[in-house]
Protein backbone atom coordinates (compact mmCIF):
# COMPACT_ATOMS: atom_id res chain seq x y z
CA UNK A 1 0.00 0.00 0.00
CA UNK A 2 1.46 3.49 -0.91
CA UNK A 3 2.83 5.11 2.26
CA UNK A 4 0.23 8.50 1.70
CA UNK A 5 -2.42 6.07 1.48
CA UNK A 6 -1.45 3.99 4.75
CA UNK A 7 -0.65 7.48 6.87
CA UNK A 8 -3.84 8.71 5.88
CA UNK A 9 -5.85 5.76 6.67
CA UNK A 10 -3.74 5.19 10.48
CA UNK A 11 -4.10 9.39 11.22
CA UNK A 12 -7.95 8.90 10.05
CA UNK A 13 -8.22 6.10 12.13
CA UNK A 14 -6.72 7.79 15.38
CA UNK A 15 -8.97 10.76 14.82
CA UNK A 16 -12.35 9.21 14.05
CA UNK A 17 -11.91 7.90 17.63
CA UNK A 18 -10.88 11.32 18.95
CA UNK A 19 -13.67 12.83 16.98
CA UNK A 20 -16.46 10.53 18.57
CA UNK A 21 -14.81 10.49 21.98
CA UNK A 22 -14.71 14.77 22.09
CA UNK A 23 -18.65 15.02 20.87
CA UNK A 24 -21.46 16.06 22.38
CA UNK A 25 -24.00 16.08 19.25
CA UNK A 26 -25.25 12.79 17.99
CA UNK A 27 -24.68 13.22 14.34
CA UNK A 28 -20.73 14.39 15.02
CA UNK A 29 -20.55 11.01 17.35
CA UNK A 30 -21.89 9.00 14.25
CA UNK A 31 -19.80 10.58 11.75
CA UNK A 32 -16.76 9.58 14.14
CA UNK A 33 -17.97 5.57 13.74
CA UNK A 34 -18.56 5.77 10.75
CA UNK A 35 -15.01 7.41 9.87
CA UNK A 36 -13.44 5.01 12.47
CA UNK A 37 -14.96 1.76 10.43
CA UNK A 38 -14.23 2.98 6.55
CA UNK A 39 -10.42 3.97 8.33
CA UNK A 40 -10.04 0.24 9.27
CA UNK A 41 -11.31 -1.79 6.60
CA UNK A 42 -8.24 -1.30 4.13
CA UNK A 43 -5.73 -2.08 7.40
CA UNK A 44 -7.70 -6.03 7.43
CA UNK A 45 -7.82 -6.23 3.89
CA UNK A 46 -4.25 -5.18 3.12
CA UNK A 47 -3.18 -8.90 1.70
CA UNK A 48 -6.11 -9.34 -0.01
CA UNK A 49 -5.92 -13.01 0.88
CA UNK A 50 -9.84 -14.16 0.20
CA UNK A 51 -10.02 -14.69 4.12
CA UNK A 52 -8.91 -10.91 4.85
CA UNK A 53 -11.36 -10.06 2.32
CA UNK A 54 -14.13 -12.01 4.47
CA UNK A 55 -13.05 -10.64 7.33
CA UNK A 56 -13.63 -7.15 6.33
CA UNK A 57 -16.46 -7.51 4.58
CA UNK A 58 -17.91 -8.98 8.09
CA UNK A 59 -16.70 -6.31 9.86
CA UNK A 60 -18.23 -3.74 7.69
CA UNK A 61 -21.33 -5.00 8.09
CA UNK A 62 -21.70 -5.28 11.41
CA UNK A 63 -20.24 -1.63 12.46
CA UNK A 64 -22.63 0.10 9.37
CA UNK A 65 -25.79 -1.83 11.05
CA UNK A 66 -25.17 -0.53 14.20
CA UNK A 67 -23.71 2.59 13.06
CA UNK A 68 -27.39 3.13 11.12
CA UNK A 69 -29.04 1.98 14.41
CA UNK A 70 -27.57 4.38 16.38
CA UNK A 71 -28.39 7.03 13.56
CA UNK A 72 -32.23 5.66 14.20
CA UNK A 73 -32.12 6.35 17.62
CA UNK A 74 -30.71 9.42 17.79
CA UNK A 75 -33.02 10.94 15.10
CA UNK A 76 -35.53 9.04 17.42
CA UNK A 77 -34.28 10.72 20.66
CA UNK A 78 -34.58 14.03 18.24
CA UNK A 79 -38.14 13.60 17.60
CA UNK A 80 -39.70 13.12 20.63
CA UNK A 81 -37.26 15.43 22.85
CA UNK A 82 -36.14 18.28 20.31
CA UNK A 83 -32.56 17.94 20.88
CA UNK A 84 -29.18 16.01 20.07
CA UNK A 85 -27.19 16.26 23.19
CA UNK A 86 -26.13 12.56 23.84
CA UNK A 87 -25.94 13.34 27.55
CA UNK A 88 -29.33 13.80 27.96
CA UNK A 89 -30.59 11.12 25.83
CA UNK A 90 -34.02 9.94 26.72
CA UNK A 91 -34.30 6.18 28.87
CA UNK A 92 -36.08 4.67 25.76
CA UNK A 93 -33.38 5.56 22.88
CA UNK A 94 -30.40 4.45 24.92
CA UNK A 95 -31.39 1.22 25.19
CA UNK A 96 -31.14 1.20 21.15
CA UNK A 97 -28.30 2.75 21.28
CA UNK A 98 -26.98 0.36 24.08
CA UNK A 99 -27.89 -2.56 21.97
CA UNK A 100 -25.96 -1.31 18.83
CA UNK A 101 -23.26 -0.23 20.79
CA UNK A 102 -22.91 -3.42 22.31
CA UNK A 103 -22.96 -4.94 18.78
CA UNK A 104 -20.13 -3.02 18.22
CA UNK A 105 -18.32 -3.98 21.02
CA UNK A 106 -18.78 -7.87 19.91
CA UNK A 107 -20.54 -8.75 23.28
CA UNK A 108 -22.78 -11.64 23.16
CA UNK A 109 -25.38 -12.43 22.48
CA UNK A 110 -23.82 -10.05 19.34
CA UNK A 111 -20.35 -12.07 19.21
CA UNK A 112 -20.61 -13.61 15.88
CA UNK A 113 -18.48 -11.74 13.82
CA UNK A 114 -15.48 -11.35 16.20
CA UNK A 115 -13.66 -14.67 16.13
CA UNK A 116 -14.18 -14.69 12.80
CA UNK A 117 -13.35 -10.82 11.66
CA UNK A 118 -9.60 -11.65 13.89
CA UNK A 119 -8.98 -14.72 12.46
CA UNK A 120 -9.30 -13.02 9.16
CA UNK A 121 -6.77 -10.48 10.02
CA UNK A 122 -3.32 -10.35 10.48
CA UNK A 123 -1.89 -10.01 14.53
CA UNK A 124 -1.61 -6.35 14.35
CA UNK A 125 -4.75 -5.50 13.13
CA UNK A 126 -6.13 -8.06 15.50
CA UNK A 127 -4.63 -6.05 18.42
CA UNK A 128 -6.10 -2.68 16.85
CA UNK A 129 -9.42 -4.03 16.67
CA UNK A 130 -9.20 -5.42 20.26
CA UNK A 131 -7.96 -2.50 22.19
CA UNK A 132 -8.39 0.65 20.28
CA UNK A 133 -11.78 0.02 18.37
CA UNK A 134 -13.25 -0.57 21.52
CA UNK A 135 -12.40 3.04 22.61
CA UNK A 136 -15.11 5.45 20.54
CA UNK A 137 -17.80 2.77 21.34
CA UNK A 138 -17.28 2.46 25.06
CA UNK A 139 -16.94 6.23 24.82
CA UNK A 140 -20.58 6.24 24.12
CA UNK A 141 -21.46 4.10 26.89
CA UNK A 142 -19.96 6.58 29.49
CA UNK A 143 -21.87 9.28 27.88
CA UNK A 144 -25.40 7.68 27.65
CA UNK A 145 -24.97 6.45 31.44
CA UNK A 146 -27.11 9.28 33.02
CA UNK A 147 -29.70 6.87 31.71
CA UNK A 148 -28.50 3.53 31.39
CA UNK A 149 -30.90 -0.40 30.29
CA UNK A 150 -28.74 -1.43 33.77
CA UNK A 151 -30.69 -5.09 33.50
CA UNK A 152 -29.54 -5.23 29.59
CA UNK A 153 -26.28 -4.30 30.67
CA UNK A 154 -26.47 -6.48 33.35
CA UNK A 155 -27.67 -9.60 31.27
CA UNK A 156 -25.73 -9.14 28.51
CA UNK A 157 -22.21 -8.66 30.59
CA UNK A 158 -23.21 -12.40 32.53
CA UNK A 159 -24.30 -13.61 29.06
CA UNK A 160 -20.57 -12.55 27.30
CA UNK A 161 -18.63 -14.15 30.30
CA UNK A 162 -20.22 -17.03 30.31
CA UNK A 163 -20.18 -17.70 26.11
CA UNK A 164 -16.86 -15.78 26.09
CA UNK A 165 -15.34 -18.98 28.57
CA UNK A 166 -17.32 -22.05 26.95
CA UNK A 167 -16.79 -21.35 23.17
CA UNK A 168 -13.28 -20.16 23.90
CA UNK A 169 -12.44 -24.00 25.14
CA UNK A 170 -13.06 -25.36 21.83
CA UNK A 171 -10.24 -23.14 19.89
CA UNK A 172 -7.24 -24.11 18.63
CA UNK A 173 -5.95 -20.79 16.89
CA UNK A 174 -4.60 -18.26 19.38
CA UNK A 175 -6.41 -15.22 17.37
CA UNK A 176 -9.74 -16.90 18.21
CA UNK A 177 -8.75 -17.35 21.28
CA UNK A 178 -7.64 -14.16 22.01
CA UNK A 179 -11.30 -13.06 21.05
CA UNK A 180 -13.25 -15.45 23.20
CA UNK A 181 -10.88 -13.66 25.58
CA UNK A 182 -12.03 -10.42 24.63
CA UNK A 183 -15.30 -11.06 24.43
CA UNK A 184 -15.62 -12.10 28.26
CA UNK A 185 -13.67 -9.17 29.36
CA UNK A 186 -16.05 -7.16 27.73
CA UNK A 187 -18.48 -8.41 29.82
CA UNK A 188 -17.35 -8.25 32.69
CA UNK A 189 -16.92 -4.35 31.43
CA UNK A 190 -19.95 -3.42 30.92
CA UNK A 191 -21.01 -4.42 34.18
CA UNK A 192 -19.12 -2.40 35.68
CA UNK A 193 -21.33 0.66 33.99
CA UNK A 194 -23.77 0.10 36.31
CA UNK A 195 -21.16 0.35 39.12
CA UNK A 196 -18.92 3.09 38.69
CA UNK A 197 -17.60 4.62 35.91
CA UNK A 198 -14.05 4.48 37.19
CA UNK A 199 -14.29 0.82 38.05
CA UNK A 200 -14.63 1.35 33.90
CA UNK A 201 -11.79 3.12 33.17
CA UNK A 202 -9.52 1.06 35.24
CA UNK A 203 -10.95 -2.15 33.96
CA UNK A 204 -10.87 -1.28 30.25
CA UNK A 205 -7.19 0.17 31.27
CA UNK A 206 -5.89 -3.08 32.78
CA UNK A 207 -7.82 -5.14 29.79
CA UNK A 208 -6.32 -3.08 27.24
CA UNK A 209 -2.63 -3.63 28.77
CA UNK A 210 -2.77 -7.54 29.35
CA UNK A 211 -4.34 -8.15 25.48
CA UNK A 212 -1.62 -6.03 24.18
CA UNK A 213 1.04 -7.82 26.13
CA UNK A 214 -0.05 -10.91 24.90
CA UNK A 215 -0.92 -9.74 21.62
CA UNK A 216 2.51 -8.04 20.82
CA UNK A 217 3.88 -11.93 22.36
CA UNK A 218 2.04 -13.77 20.08
CA UNK A 219 3.47 -11.37 17.30
CA UNK A 220 6.69 -11.27 18.00
CA UNK A 221 7.17 -15.71 18.34
CA UNK A 222 4.39 -15.72 15.65
CA UNK A 223 2.31 -18.79 16.94
CA UNK A 224 -1.19 -18.88 15.02
CA UNK A 225 -1.95 -21.91 16.67
CA UNK A 226 -1.66 -24.15 19.80
CA UNK A 227 0.77 -26.13 18.38
CA UNK A 228 3.13 -23.30 17.35
CA UNK A 229 2.48 -21.93 21.09
CA UNK A 230 4.94 -25.88 22.04
CA UNK A 231 7.79 -24.85 19.74
CA UNK A 232 7.89 -20.99 20.69
CA UNK A 233 9.78 -21.74 23.82
CA UNK A 234 13.26 -22.06 21.43
CA UNK A 235 13.12 -18.65 20.33
CA UNK A 236 12.83 -16.90 23.28
CA UNK A 237 12.67 -18.84 26.89
CA UNK A 238 12.19 -15.27 28.57
CA UNK A 239 9.52 -14.55 26.53
CA UNK A 240 7.30 -17.81 26.60
CA UNK A 241 7.66 -17.23 30.62
CA UNK A 242 6.17 -14.20 30.48
CA UNK A 243 3.44 -15.25 28.22
CA UNK A 244 2.40 -18.13 31.36
CA UNK A 245 2.95 -14.68 33.93
CA UNK A 246 0.28 -12.51 31.20
CA UNK A 247 -1.92 -15.27 30.69
CA UNK A 248 -2.45 -15.83 34.59
CA UNK A 249 -2.91 -11.80 34.35
CA UNK A 250 -6.14 -12.11 31.72
CA UNK A 251 -6.98 -14.97 33.76
CA UNK A 252 -7.37 -12.68 36.87
CA UNK A 253 -5.24 -14.30 39.19
CA UNK A 254 -3.55 -12.62 42.09
CA UNK A 255 -1.17 -11.38 42.58
CA UNK A 256 -0.98 -10.47 38.77
CA UNK A 257 -3.08 -6.95 37.53
CA UNK A 258 -5.53 -8.98 36.26
CA UNK A 259 -7.12 -9.45 38.97
CA UNK A 260 -7.65 -5.75 40.01
CA UNK A 261 -11.09 -5.57 38.25
CA UNK A 262 -12.32 -9.04 38.92
CA UNK A 263 -11.53 -8.35 42.72
CA UNK A 264 -13.34 -4.57 42.64
CA UNK A 265 -16.11 -5.82 40.67
CA UNK A 266 -17.43 -9.18 42.22
CA UNK A 267 -16.75 -6.63 45.52
CA UNK A 268 -19.31 -3.78 43.88
CA UNK A 269 -21.83 -6.16 42.86
CA UNK A 270 -21.64 -7.83 46.63
CA UNK A 271 -22.19 -4.16 47.91
CA UNK A 272 -25.14 -3.65 45.47
CA UNK A 273 -26.77 -6.83 46.89
CA UNK A 274 -26.37 -8.51 43.44
CA UNK A 275 -25.35 -12.03 44.66
CA UNK A 276 -27.11 -13.96 41.95
CA UNK A 277 -25.10 -12.70 38.86
CA UNK A 278 -22.04 -12.36 40.92
CA UNK A 279 -22.12 -16.46 41.52
CA UNK A 280 -22.10 -16.50 38.19
CA UNK A 281 -19.80 -14.13 36.78
CA UNK A 282 -16.84 -16.26 39.26
CA UNK A 283 -17.75 -19.09 38.10
CA UNK A 284 -18.10 -17.89 34.27
CA UNK A 285 -14.41 -16.95 34.25
CA UNK A 286 -13.40 -20.55 35.41
CA UNK A 287 -13.86 -21.85 31.68
CA UNK A 288 -11.71 -18.79 30.82
CA UNK A 289 -9.39 -19.40 33.01
CA UNK A 290 -8.46 -23.22 32.03
CA UNK A 291 -7.89 -22.26 28.20
CA UNK A 292 -5.70 -19.34 29.66
CA UNK A 293 -3.99 -22.54 31.63
CA UNK A 294 -4.06 -24.62 28.85
CA UNK A 295 -2.32 -22.41 26.61
CA UNK A 296 0.56 -21.87 29.07
CA UNK A 297 0.91 -25.21 30.02
CA UNK A 298 1.98 -25.53 25.84
CA UNK A 299 3.94 -22.82 25.86
CA UNK A 300 6.51 -22.86 29.01
CA UNK A 301 5.40 -25.71 31.54
CA UNK A 302 5.88 -28.58 28.87
CA UNK A 303 7.52 -29.20 25.84
CA UNK A 304 5.38 -31.06 23.09
CA UNK A 305 6.53 -34.73 22.06
CA UNK A 306 8.43 -34.10 19.24
CA UNK A 307 11.46 -35.84 17.31
CA UNK A 308 14.84 -34.73 18.50
CA UNK A 309 15.91 -32.53 15.69
CA UNK A 310 12.86 -30.48 15.19
CA UNK A 311 12.74 -29.48 19.03
CA UNK A 312 15.38 -26.40 18.31
CA UNK A 313 13.54 -25.40 15.84
CA UNK A 314 15.66 -22.97 13.78
CA UNK A 315 15.08 -19.44 14.60
CA UNK A 316 15.61 -16.05 12.98
CA UNK A 317 15.88 -12.96 14.65
CA UNK A 318 13.11 -11.93 16.81
CA UNK A 319 11.28 -8.56 16.15
CA UNK A 320 11.84 -6.31 18.70
CA UNK A 321 8.40 -5.10 19.22
CA UNK A 322 8.95 -1.67 21.14
CA UNK A 323 6.19 -1.95 23.31
CA UNK A 324 6.53 -5.26 24.25
CA UNK A 325 8.83 -5.52 27.46
CA UNK A 326 6.36 -2.38 29.13
CA UNK A 327 2.83 -4.11 28.32
CA UNK A 328 4.15 -7.40 29.82
CA UNK A 329 5.48 -5.84 32.61
CA UNK A 330 2.44 -3.52 33.32
CA UNK A 331 0.35 -6.77 32.78
CA UNK A 332 2.19 -8.43 35.57
CA UNK A 333 2.86 -5.95 38.03
CA UNK A 334 0.15 -3.37 38.40
CA UNK A 335 -1.62 -4.86 41.47
CA UNK A 336 -0.48 -2.93 44.50
CA UNK A 337 -1.30 0.11 42.75
CA UNK A 338 -5.23 -0.86 42.83
CA UNK A 339 -6.02 1.64 45.60
CA UNK A 340 -4.87 4.78 43.64
CA UNK A 341 -6.66 3.50 40.64
CA UNK A 342 -10.00 2.93 42.74
CA UNK A 343 -10.26 6.71 44.02
CA UNK B 1 -51.47 18.67 -0.97
CA UNK B 2 -50.60 16.34 2.53
CA UNK B 3 -52.49 13.29 1.02
CA UNK B 4 -49.72 14.24 -2.26
CA UNK B 5 -46.77 13.56 0.36
CA UNK B 6 -48.35 10.87 1.44
CA UNK B 7 -48.60 8.89 -1.72
CA UNK B 8 -44.63 10.31 -1.94
CA UNK B 9 -44.08 9.06 0.75
CA UNK B 10 -45.25 5.25 0.23
CA UNK B 11 -43.76 5.23 -2.96
CA UNK B 12 -40.95 5.83 -1.33
CA UNK B 13 -41.38 2.78 1.31
CA UNK B 14 -42.33 0.40 -1.98
CA UNK B 15 -38.99 1.59 -3.58
CA UNK B 16 -37.24 0.75 -1.28
CA UNK B 17 -38.69 -2.62 -0.27
CA UNK B 18 -38.09 -3.23 -3.95
CA UNK B 19 -34.08 -2.51 -3.40
CA UNK B 20 -34.19 -4.66 -0.35
CA UNK B 21 -36.22 -7.50 -1.76
CA UNK B 22 -34.61 -6.76 -5.73
CA UNK B 23 -34.37 -10.82 -7.47
CA UNK B 24 -31.61 -9.27 -9.67
CA UNK B 25 -29.12 -6.05 -9.23
CA UNK B 26 -31.33 -4.04 -11.95
CA UNK B 27 -34.59 -4.22 -10.65
CA UNK B 28 -33.09 -2.73 -7.53
CA UNK B 29 -31.75 0.11 -9.30
CA UNK B 30 -34.84 0.71 -11.05
CA UNK B 31 -36.62 0.62 -7.43
CA UNK B 32 -33.75 2.95 -6.15
CA UNK B 33 -34.83 5.25 -8.88
CA UNK B 34 -38.26 5.47 -7.44
CA UNK B 35 -37.45 5.22 -4.12
CA UNK B 36 -35.41 8.48 -4.78
CA UNK B 37 -37.76 10.09 -6.08
CA UNK B 38 -40.59 9.52 -4.13
CA UNK B 39 -38.33 10.81 -0.93
CA UNK B 40 -37.05 13.69 -3.52
CA UNK B 41 -41.43 14.32 -3.47
CA UNK B 42 -41.68 14.17 0.24
CA UNK B 43 -39.19 16.65 0.87
CA UNK B 44 -40.10 19.22 -1.90
CA UNK B 45 -43.81 19.07 -0.57
CA UNK B 46 -42.51 19.93 3.08
CA UNK B 47 -40.99 23.24 1.70
CA UNK B 48 -37.34 21.77 1.25
CA UNK B 49 -36.75 22.32 -2.67
CA UNK B 50 -32.51 22.62 -2.31
CA UNK B 51 -32.36 19.23 -0.27
CA UNK B 52 -34.58 17.91 -2.03
CA UNK B 53 -32.66 18.77 -5.06
CA UNK B 54 -29.11 17.87 -3.68
CA UNK B 55 -30.98 14.33 -2.78
CA UNK B 56 -32.03 13.97 -6.79
CA UNK B 57 -28.10 14.53 -7.77
CA UNK B 58 -26.27 12.69 -5.20
CA UNK B 59 -28.70 9.64 -5.61
CA UNK B 60 -29.77 9.48 -9.07
CA UNK B 61 -26.32 11.21 -10.25
CA UNK B 62 -23.89 9.80 -7.55
CA UNK B 63 -25.06 6.35 -5.88
CA UNK B 64 -26.97 5.24 -9.38
CA UNK B 65 -24.08 6.16 -11.35
CA UNK B 66 -21.82 3.59 -9.15
CA UNK B 67 -24.99 1.12 -8.77
CA UNK B 68 -24.92 0.80 -12.80
CA UNK B 69 -21.26 0.26 -13.00
CA UNK B 70 -21.64 -2.94 -9.90
CA UNK B 71 -24.76 -4.32 -11.93
CA UNK B 72 -22.96 -4.34 -15.03
CA UNK B 73 -20.11 -6.36 -13.60
CA UNK B 74 -22.71 -8.77 -11.81
CA UNK B 75 -24.61 -9.32 -14.98
CA UNK B 76 -26.65 -12.45 -15.02
CA UNK B 77 -28.16 -13.52 -18.48
CA UNK B 78 -31.47 -15.06 -17.08
CA UNK B 79 -32.11 -13.22 -13.75
CA UNK B 80 -35.76 -13.86 -11.62
CA UNK B 81 -38.19 -11.49 -11.57
CA UNK B 82 -40.67 -9.73 -9.53
CA UNK B 83 -43.53 -12.67 -9.70
CA UNK B 84 -41.05 -15.50 -8.77
CA UNK B 85 -42.54 -16.83 -5.80
CA UNK B 86 -39.12 -16.62 -3.48
CA UNK B 87 -39.26 -13.00 -4.20
CA UNK B 88 -42.89 -12.18 -3.57
CA UNK B 89 -42.83 -14.06 -0.60
CA UNK B 90 -39.70 -11.45 0.60
CA UNK B 91 -41.75 -8.66 -0.59
CA UNK B 92 -44.90 -9.56 1.19
CA UNK B 93 -42.60 -9.99 4.51
CA UNK B 94 -41.04 -6.89 3.73
CA UNK B 95 -44.19 -4.87 3.37
CA UNK B 96 -45.99 -6.31 6.60
CA UNK B 97 -42.68 -5.45 8.60
CA UNK B 98 -43.44 -1.91 7.55
CA UNK B 99 -46.63 -2.27 8.27
CA UNK B 100 -46.41 -3.75 11.50
CA UNK B 101 -43.61 -0.58 12.28
CA UNK B 102 -45.84 1.99 11.03
CA UNK B 103 -48.78 0.97 13.58
CA UNK B 104 -46.06 1.04 16.42
CA UNK B 105 -45.57 4.65 15.20
CA UNK B 106 -48.56 6.19 13.80
CA UNK B 107 -50.11 7.80 16.96
CA UNK B 108 -46.58 9.63 17.40
CA UNK B 109 -47.08 11.06 13.76
CA UNK B 110 -47.01 14.69 14.45
CA UNK B 111 -48.20 17.99 12.17
CA UNK B 112 -44.65 18.61 9.96
CA UNK B 113 -44.21 22.12 10.45
CA UNK B 114 -43.83 24.01 6.65
CA UNK B 115 -41.84 26.79 6.31
CA UNK B 116 -43.08 26.32 2.42
CA UNK B 117 -45.14 29.47 2.65
CA UNK B 118 -44.31 32.51 -0.05
CA UNK B 119 -40.67 33.37 -1.70
CA UNK B 120 -38.73 34.38 1.12
CA UNK B 121 -35.04 34.07 0.41
CA UNK B 122 -34.20 32.17 4.06
CA UNK B 123 -35.89 28.84 3.53
CA UNK B 124 -35.21 26.37 6.53
CA UNK B 125 -32.82 23.92 4.41
CA UNK B 126 -30.85 26.64 3.02
CA UNK B 127 -30.35 28.18 6.05
CA UNK B 128 -28.65 24.47 7.09
CA UNK B 129 -26.32 25.15 4.54
CA UNK B 130 -25.46 28.41 4.71
CA UNK B 131 -24.73 27.54 8.56
CA UNK B 132 -22.72 24.64 7.42
CA UNK B 133 -20.43 26.87 5.55
CA UNK B 134 -20.06 29.77 7.76
CA UNK B 135 -20.07 28.83 11.61
CA UNK B 136 -19.74 25.25 10.84
CA UNK B 137 -16.92 25.52 9.03
CA UNK B 138 -14.70 22.71 10.81
CA UNK B 139 -18.17 20.14 9.80
CA UNK B 140 -17.33 21.05 6.54
CA UNK B 141 -13.85 20.18 6.60
CA UNK B 142 -14.63 17.16 8.33
CA UNK B 143 -17.38 16.04 5.81
CA UNK B 144 -15.07 16.79 2.90
CA UNK B 145 -12.28 14.73 4.37
CA UNK B 146 -14.85 12.05 5.27
CA UNK B 147 -15.12 12.04 1.42
CA UNK B 148 -11.62 11.93 0.41
CA UNK B 149 -11.35 9.15 3.34
CA UNK B 150 -14.03 6.99 1.39
CA UNK B 151 -12.03 7.44 -1.90
CA UNK B 152 -8.97 5.75 -0.75
CA UNK B 153 -10.73 3.26 1.04
CA UNK B 154 -12.75 2.24 -2.08
CA UNK B 155 -9.48 2.69 -4.05
CA UNK B 156 -7.25 0.69 -1.57
CA UNK B 157 -10.29 -2.12 -1.28
CA UNK B 158 -10.95 -2.77 -4.54
CA UNK B 159 -7.17 -2.52 -5.03
CA UNK B 160 -6.42 -6.82 -5.10
CA UNK B 161 -8.84 -8.08 -7.88
CA UNK B 162 -6.31 -10.95 -9.47
CA UNK B 163 -5.74 -12.09 -5.87
CA UNK B 164 -8.43 -12.60 -3.55
CA UNK B 165 -12.38 -12.80 -3.33
CA UNK B 166 -13.78 -9.75 -5.29
CA UNK B 167 -13.38 -11.63 -8.58
CA UNK B 168 -13.02 -9.57 -11.35
CA UNK B 169 -12.95 -11.37 -14.68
Amino acid sequence: MSPLIWSLLITSLATSTIITMSSHHWLLAWVGLELNTLSILPVIIKSHHPRATEAATKYFLIQAAAAALILLASTLNAWQTGHWSIMHTSAHTTTIITLAILLKLGIAPMHGWYPEVLQGSTMNTALIISTWQKLAPLTLLYLINNNPPTNILLLMGVISALAGGWIGLNQTQTRKIMAFSSIAHMGWLIITLNLSLHLTTTTMMIYMITTTAMFMSLNTTTTKTMTDMGMAWTQSPPLTTMMMITLMSLGGLPPLTGFTPKWLILNNLCHMNLLFPTIILAMASLPSLFFYIRLAYFTTLTTPPNTTNTHHKWRFKPPLIAGLTPATSLAALLLPLMPMMIS
Amino acid sequence: MMYLIFLFSVCFVLGVLGVAANPAPFFGAVALVFGALGCCGVLVGLGGSYIGIVLLLIYLGGMLVVVAYSVALAAEPYPEAWVNHSVLMHVLGYVLLVLLVGWCFMELFVESGVDAAGFFSLRGDFSGVVLLFSMGGWLLLLSGWGLLLALFVVLELTRGRARGGLRVP
